[in-house]
């Protein structure tokens, strides 16, 4: 237990069904099912965002909301908590799962009293760097994001005055934003820059592919020509094969800020970022997500459609659709001469999922730092209960 | 609750401007500027128009025709030519496209005082309008060997202090 001078925050919680069975299995105790915050142990100071150079330093953290140790930890607990929704069911990890690279597995996401949100769940990884949020880009920082999932009726559904009423009704947000803010208002400003600040700190940088660059890792054959083909524009004239991937997932990344049709409809039904330009080239043109965890973050593409990163390479090799809004890198990259897909061997596809395998962090998926608190201080108790 | 509304609004936008008529392509000129610009593919014409000529993609040589860079930032009012001096050396034109891409020139890259290559924003191909997916506006560098900053699909030029 915690010394006797610390404030004690007391809150009741629900729990997992897994963990639910296992308190039961252990001990009937009121105990168990209480989760302990303690506001005058929360961190203080500047957040230490840490990455490899070659990630480069053109990050996009406004000057009014810098990362703090305290925001991240008020911005970790808000990630997880379900009270900001209309029936209290889902949090943003709802749909962003650290064990799914922050995706959830499923094409459409669903949202409060079973509803499904109208695209595919973006996996969260290197935030830090991004500056358009979103399939169609329309939020330019992680601040402006965070209000729509909160309210859009069909995620979690919930006018934000009354979260703020929620949160301020529980026995420890106020104390926790008197720490981070300086006194216990909770405002949505407060809400949703704690929020960014704790994505910011979502960093990603640990996997094959950045042990590689690191010279830490020397990949296998197959990695090694999977890594060739990603980076090879193909000209079939002078004999070169390619896939020509980092077109618009290179870097040390795997992102590059880039919205294209890449060819799923010759009509898409979503109209993308063209909804808003209206633009005829600008149809089914959607954000290219960061391919860092791809290997995790099934199923593929806005709306879903592809389940394996085979289906994803199959499109690109062979079913490239024609349209006037198609990309101009795509309208003919081809290892045939004349072609209008890629056309990629069976084996060239098995090399190429090779190297987008080397882009999967555990580190990452596993990091503590990002997991659920409520549950951590959860097992916490359960433990200590254990031992006792 | 207010907030709440403007959420909603900017939720349904998609739907909202599906009722509008679909727009035109255009170029805006931003920043240190003295008059902010909107070039469209008619005011364009306006322009005295040049021509150059460099290879694609493709390797064969193609012409192009439209306005050097230099013409258009200088109606906007961009120190170019005896203003092109000092701290406005720092100063570089940040080009972005409808796909995100973006590129950077300084303004002495542009500047007939500085250099006699070409940097035009293209609105044609061998005497045809660019196709629907380069166009209608295009940056192209003459004489440059890659082909990374003749940018497609040009959206906005904005010019700023390097800090």
């Amino acid at each position: 237990m915690k010394s006797a001078k610390h404030t004690k925050i007391l809150r009741r919680r629900r729990l997992p069904t897994g963990a639910i069975v296992l308190l039961l299995a252990v001990t009937t105790s009121a105990l168990s099912a209480w989760t302990y915050y303690d506001a005058t142990t929360i961190p203080t100071g500047a957040y230490q965002l840490n990455y490899p150079a070659n990630f480069g330093n053109r990050v996009n953290t406004p000057d009014d909301n810098p990362t703090t140790k305290q925001g991240v930890f008020l911005g970790r607990l808000l990630f997880y908590e379900p009270l900001l929704s209309a029936d209290n069911s889902v949090s943003c990890s709802s749909c962003h799962k650290q064990e799914l690279a922050f995706t959830d597995g499923v094409a459409f996401s669903r949202g409060v009293h079973g509803a499904r949100a109208a695209r595919n769940s973006m996996s969260l990884a290197n935030l830090l760097w991004a500056r358009k949020f979103f399939w169609d880009g329309r939020a330019s920082s992680l601040e402006e994001q965070a209000s729509f999932p909160l309210v859009n009726p069909v995620e979690m559904g919930q006018p934000l005055d009354v979260s703020i009423k929620k949160l301020k009704n529980t026995t420890f947000y106020p104390a926790i934003f008197k720490q981070v803010y300086g006194d216990t208002a909770i405002t949505t400003n407060r809400m949703v820059k704690a929020l960014a600040q704790f994505e910011r700190t979502l960093i990603s940088a640990n996997s094959k592919y950045d042990r590689y660059l690191a010279n830490n890792y020397q990949p296998t054959d197959d990695e090694l020509k999977g890594m060739t083909l990603f980076n090879t524009f193909p000209d079939p004239e002078k004999g070169i094969r390619g896939a020509n991937c980092s077109h618009c997932h290179g870097g040390p990344k795997n992102y590059l800020e880039l919205f294209h049709n890449n060819g799923l409809d010759s009509i898409s039904k979503d109209e993308g970022i063209g909804a808003f330009t209206k633009l005829a080239t600008d149809r089914g043109r959607f954000k290219v997500p960061t391919l860092r965890n791809i290997a995790l973050t099934a199923p593929y593409m806005h709306d879903g459609r592809f389940k394996t990163l085979n289906e994803v390479l199959d499109h690109y090799s062979e079913h490239v659709a024609q349209s006037p809004a198609l990309s101009a890198f795509l309208q003919d990259a081809s290892n045939i001469p004349g072609g209008r897909a890629l056309k990629l061997t069976a084996i060239e596809k098995k090399q190429l999922i090779a190297f987008l395998n080397m882009l999967t962090d555990t580190t990452f998926t596993a990091d503590a730092r990002f997991a659920d608190p409520f549950i951590s201080v959860t097992k916490h108790q359960l433990k200590k209960n254990l031992s006792e | 609750m207010k907030k709440y509304a403007i959420v909603l609004l900017l939720l349904a936008a998609p739907f909202l401007v599906n009722a509008q008529a679909e727009k035109q392509a255009s170029v805006k000129i931003t920043g240190e500027v003295t008059t902010p610009l909107t070039i469209t593919p008619d005011n364009i014409k306006t322009y005295e128009q040049t021509k150059v000529t460099r290879k694609d993609r493709d390797g064969k040589d193609h012409t192009y025709t439209g306005v050097l860079l230099s013409t258009l930032l200088q109606k906007a009012g961009v120190t170019m030519g005896k203003d092109l001096k000092g701290e406005n050396l720092v100063k570089y034109v940040l080009a972005s496209a409808s796909d995100g891409y973006q590129v950077t020139f300084a303004l002495a890259e542009l500047d007939k005082e500085f250099t006699d290559r070409a940097i035009i924003l293209a609105t044609q191909i061998d005497g045809q309008p660019l196709a629907a997916a380069d166009g209608p506006f295009r940056i192209i560098v003459q004489d440059e060997k890659k082909p990374a900053r003749c940018m497609k699909q040009v959206t906005e030029l904005h010019i700023a202090f390097a800090k």
